[in-house]
């Protein structure tokens, strides 16, 4: 997986110095490109910590470069005076919940759809594959009288039941496709010991699934840490809300000064970025799961 | 004969277990997505405020929405962010196909290019609308290195530029890290000696790209193209509502946007309904094509 494990000795010496000039000279443009869309990817993220750490006169004199006495105020208003704190736990608590039912509800769809053969399968499954690119806007007008007349509105239960039907299509698809690889003899031999269909699951399904709930995990938690709408409608009391959902609304609300939204910006991805560092390699590689082939 | 019935009694078998284990799925799905879709046609017929009975009134929803400009706003954008898709597919492409071989650092470069999935669309359009604002240190930067009036360089202020800026951020910049990502991962699955042969026949880099790893990814960038156009006709709501808030004017609505003001902020829901059929046959067509995608690929 190395590029300068390429070079060969040729027996043309002036040939093979050419050849490694060109490479060296391809390698460092790659690395400078790179380089430079790194950052330009990674800057408004360091903007945000270099901000939050100012003080709003050091932010009004020098937006651009570092604190000058770094402060750690605009942190300890975000978490005391501004709800970030419960609307953190609100947050853990409904992504935690729907993360529990999203798998469950997965699972056990993905095994029906992987592994049993029935009439009428292929078509719920296109159903399925169809109803899941839906925007949440088409959905979300009708969906608001449906969550009021079911005295669902402003609790997490209306919330964790809509998420979990809005992003289970997709995590259903992708377990479909790994049950697809497994043997059906599993399914069979359980069957001859009197397994019923609960049974299967909770003992051969789920945990065979253990290598997916990583993958399955990150595509469904992501997903509703970042959600927006559905939250906007449901949640409408502040102190219910969830992280992303308060950040939203903070810019308009509070007209607040910038070091502290870039505080609360650091607080609502906090989470995120700490887990994201932890399990690097596992995030970025197990999000392309369900859609990569050559 | 016996084999015949075990055989029918199996799939009876089958057939049960699959019920039960699809029905919290498909209860969830029809609750909550199939019906509020269907309904919608419905209350796309209405006049209708969100309380009390809705009102049948024909067509006319349709007729004003043909006459909206808004409504002409939103799909000129629309077609705006469909252009940025070629160049959102081909930035990560190009880049994966010079990183294929592997390189040194590699992981903190995948790490940084990756972040703004981490991140979110709602968490990246609060602070580029601030990084952005007149105010801010982009504004700052030009007036340091000498631009006079640089605070008329507001690239969220005018329409043109703003859904530029919009499209640009979406569709290109978000999408780059896990492009490549993508790209990479699907790039491994070809054949390495299929490179070895070509370099013997002495072929350049270029052709490589073209005749190698293009047809030999020929599914993934079609996947990440659909999944660019599901980004942008049915994902976009929160990084416009924190970075422009569809402005200025109308300069930035989406359809998806527009839905959303006219139901909850102008309180039209009746109207609103209509445009949402609009929406519903752009991702419909998307769908199709995603999911002929799906199985095709299947198939072979």
């Amino acid at each position: 997986m190395n590029v300068n494990d390429r070079t060969t000795a040729t027996p043309f010496g002036n040939h093979h110095m050419k050849e490694r000039l060109r490479k060296r000279s391809l390698q460092s443009i790659t690395y400078l490109l790179l380089s430079l869309f790194s950052l330009i990817i990674a800057y408004p993220i360091y903007y945000a910590i270099i901000s939050s750490l100012k003080t709003t006169s050091d932010y009004t004199a020098d937006k651009i470069g570092l604190p000058s006495s770094p402060t750690l105020e605009n942190f300890s208003r975000v978490l005391t005076q501004m709800n970030m704190f419960s609307f953190l736990l609100n947050t853990l608590l409904v992504v935690g919940v729907s993360m529990v039912v999203y798998f469950l509800v997965c699972t056990a769809a993905g095994f029906a759809f992987g592994k049993l053969r029935f009439k009428g399968r292929l078509w719920i499954f296109t159903f399925v594959l169809f109803i899941q690119i839906f925007p949440q806007m088409v959905i979300a007008g009708q969906l608001y009288q449906l969550i009021s007349k079911m005295n669902l509105l402003n609790t997490h239960i209306g919330l964790i039941l809509v998420w979990v039907a809005y992003f289970a299509p997709f995590g259903t698809y992708i377990m479909t496709t790994y049950y697809s690889s497994i043997p059906k003899s599993l399914v069979e031999s359980a069957r001859i010991d009197g397994a019923g269909v609960f049974q299967q699951l909770t003992r051969i399904m789920i945990p065979i699934a253990r290598p997916m709930i990583g993958t399955l995990g990150i595509i469904g938690a992501l997903a509703m840490w970042h959600e927006l709408p559905f939250s906007m409608l449901i949640l409408q009391r502040q102190e219910l809300r969830t992280l992303t959902l308060g950040i939203a609304l903070m810019q308009g609300e509070f007209g607040l000064p910038t070091t502290v939204l870039t505080a609360a910006i650091l607080v609502t991805s906090g989470v995120p970025l700490i887990l994201y560092i932890i399990f690097q390699n596992y995030i970025t590689m197990g999000s392309t799961a369900g859609s990569v082939k050559g | 004969m016996q084999n015949r019935m075990s055989k029918k009694l199996r799939m009876s078998q089958d057939a049960k277990d699959g019920w039960i284990l699809l029905a919290p799925l498909l209860v969830l799905t029809i609750v909550f997505l199939l019906y509020p879709v269907v309904s919608n046609f419905y209350y796309s017929l209405t006049k209708w405020k969100g309380l009390g009975e809705p009102q049948f009134i024909g067509l006319e929803n349709y007729v004003k929405m043909f006459g909206d400009d808004r409504f002409y706003s939103s799909l000129k954008n629309l077609f705006v962010l469909v252009l940025y898709i070629p160049l959102g597919v081909f930035v990560p492409l190009l880049i994966a196909s010079v990183l294929r071989g592997g390189m040194k650092g590699w992981k903190i470069y995948r790490a940084l290019l990756y972040l703004p999935n981490i991140l979110g669309p709602v968490i990246l359009g609060t602070i580029f609308a601030v990084m952005l604002s007149q105010v801010g240190p982009i504004t700052e930067l030009l007036t340091r290195l000498g631009f006079e009036h640089a605070s008329r360089f507001y690239l969220l202020g005018k329409s043109t530029s703003a859904i530029n800026t919009l499209s640009f951020l979406f569709v290109v910049w978000m999408r780059v890290g896990f492009g490549c990502i993508y790209f990479l991962a699907a790039m491994s699955t070809i054949d390495a000696s299929l490179y070895d042969a070509a370099k013997i026949d002495g072929t350049n880099a270029w052709q490589d790209f073209i005749h190698i790893t293009i047809p030999g990814i020929k599914f993934s960038i079609q996947f990440f193209t659909v999944l660019a156009f599901i980004e942008v006709f049915a994902r976009m709501y929160g990084m416009i509502f924190t970075l422009t808030g569809g402005g200025p004017g109308y300069a930035t609505y989406t359809l998806e946007f527009g839905v959303y003001m006219l139901s909850f902020s102008a309180y039209q829901k009746g109207y609103a309904s209509a445009w949402a059929v609009i929406l519903f046959f752009f991702c419909a067509i998307i769908a199709l094509v995603q999911i002929r995608l799906i199985k095709k690929e299947e198939l072979s």
